[in-house]
């Protein structure tokens, strides 16, 4: 390596630049000519012909190329130290992953019960119909229950035979214990199976031709399950701890707030009334949003700003799984209606929740202390 | 602290180096099993500087272009004296242990350079 860079550079060194752009501007400022010139340096052979070539010609290597999307993940989703724009992102998509987590783990949960009950094992409650239209390991997942661990679901166009491996949505339970407890790679790993039996039970839906006009499903699986695997990047190693106890609290606060009203529901005979996950979602973001904005009101503090910002997020999901599963319940008036109270209430309650948010991103403090003058 | 930290830490204990001259240093150092992609060194360098283990110690022209080198803050030096003995005793332990007698797995007892510690029997 040697060579005149300064006459020599080209489009190596522009299409390194651009790939820059993924970063954070505060950080440019302080890092990036000291990062293009280490990587045209990493680059070069010391053969003046072959270097020019180089420069000229090649590109950044997609494993350089991930490096820097790494760091721009761990950047705008900050952790402990980062400007306070970025920290109450990252603070703000790690609560959102939370919450969705919590919203599923108490799903998979709740699951079991229903389980129970369409068994017979719940003796102190009326028997339930046969066949009950159950929430079993994923709220995608609904049919008749001749065992727990095989299902077949009925459609109209015939039955479909789902495996065992279905039980991998209780993974649910795997991942949210692990990241509250700080244990990021277990969760990472339990999501992304967890992740799996929705996409499957999908596809098989697809494959058969069944429903094939729906969107809704698929934008659900990749907003409630997708979505949440990949944000889980956001627990990295700056990002501070998960507060334990009421995260943990929260669990058994969420089974009793969510199933029990389900579950009585379905017991007297109103099934109809027990929302999906995209409706039930709405609900409760928008509770939630009510109650931060009396919290927001009552003290400020950074730490309110990224909750709200939390909320937002999970509004946008839960407002945009609303309205593609509303687009196949057109023709029921009951759903179409539902759905759009749903909706409404949704927008009214983030709309008490935006400005805090907003406040949130606030000024961009001084640097670092550390950090080499630009 | 990380392996990768561990390496960016030594590779600055012998005196300030450029971003490049760390990559370089580091692969020598691991025997080519750490190579540093520039993304992820500038992201342990941010994380280093901001714990203050490290700081920028000068700008040198090179080729046209400004080279910032790094050197080990005081902290970055007990951080790294630190680490260095708990690594440096954890091996010392672990080639005790594989020095034990394993006749269950079939293998040599090695020489390992040093005296082995007493066994019962």
């Amino acid at each position: 390596m040697s060579g005149d860079l300064d006459h020599m550079a080209g489009d190596l060194e522009l299409r390194y630049r651009r790939a820059l752009r993924l970063l954070p501007r505060y950080y440019r400022d302080h890092w990036e000519e000291d990062m293009v010139s280490a990587f045209l340096e990493s680059s070069l052979t010391g053969d003046p012909d072959e270097d020019e070539f180089i420069l000229e010609f090649s590109r950044p290597s997609w494993p350089e190329l991930a490096s820097v999307a790494a760091l721009a993940v761990r950047l705008y989703l900050g952790g402990t130290g980062a400007p306070r724009r970025y920290l109450a992102w990252g603070q703000a998509v790690r609560r959102a992953v939370l919450a969705v987590l919590l919203l599923r783990t108490v799903l998979v949960l709740g699951s079991f019960v229903f389980l129970a009950w369409t068994h017979h094992l719940l003796g102190w409650l009326p028997a339930s119909p046969a066949p009950v239209a159950s929430v079993v390991t994923s709220p995608l997942v609904r049919g008749p229950l001749p065992a727990p661990l095989n299902l077949t679901l009925a459609t109209s166009g015939g039955a479909i035979e789902t495996a065992p491996w279905y039980a991998l949505g209780y993974a649910y339970i795997v991942v949210y214990v692990a990241l509250v407890l700080g244990r990021y790679r277990t969760a990472k790993l339990f999501a992304v199976l967890a992740a799996g039996p929705d996409l499957v039970y999908l596809l098989q839906l697809w494959l058969a031709d069944h429903q094939p006009q729906q969107i809704g499903p698929w934008v659900g699986w990749i907003l409630f399950s997708l979505v949440p695997v990949l944000a889980l990047a956001a627990f990295h190693r700056d990002a501070p701890p998960v507060a334990r106890r009421p995260w943990l609290l929260a669990l058994p606060a969420g089974f009793i707030l969510v199933t029990v009203p389900s579950l009585a529901l379905e017991v007297y005979g109103h099934a109809r009334w027990v929302p999906g996950y995209p409706g039930l979602g709405c609900i409760l973001v928008a509770v939630a949003c009510l109650v931060q904005a009396a919290r927001a009101r009552s003290r400020r503090t950074d730490d309110s700003g990224a909750w709200s910002l939390a909320l937002i997020l999970l509004a946008a999901a839960f407002g945009i799984m609303r309205i593609a599963f509303l687009a196949g319940q057109l023709h029921d008036s009951f759903l179409r209606t539902g759905g759009v109270i749903q909706l409404v209430v949704l927008a009214a309650a983030v709309a008490l929740v935006a400005l805090d948010g907003a406040r949130a991103q606030g000024a961009m403090p001084p640097p670092r202390v550390g950090y080499p003058s630009a | 602290m990380t392996w990768q930290a561990f390496f960016v830490l030594t590779a600055l204990a012998d005196g300030p180096r450029h971003g490049y001259g760390i990559v370089r240093e580091v692969a020598e150092l691991s025997q080519g099993k750490v190579q540093l992609k520039i993304g992820s060194l500038y992201g342990l360098l941010d994380r280093l500087s901001s714990d203050r283990l490290i700081e920028p110690d000068r700008d040198e022209p090179h080729d046209g272009r400004l080279r910032r080198y790094y050197r080990l803050t005081r902290d970055g030096w007990g951080a790294l004296e630190q680490e260095a003995d708990l690594r440096a005793a954890t091996a010392h332990v672990a080639r005790a242990k594989l020095s034990l007698p394993r006749p269950e797995l079939g293998l040599p007892r090695p020489d390992l350079g040093f005296p082995r510690p007493e066994t019962a029997g």
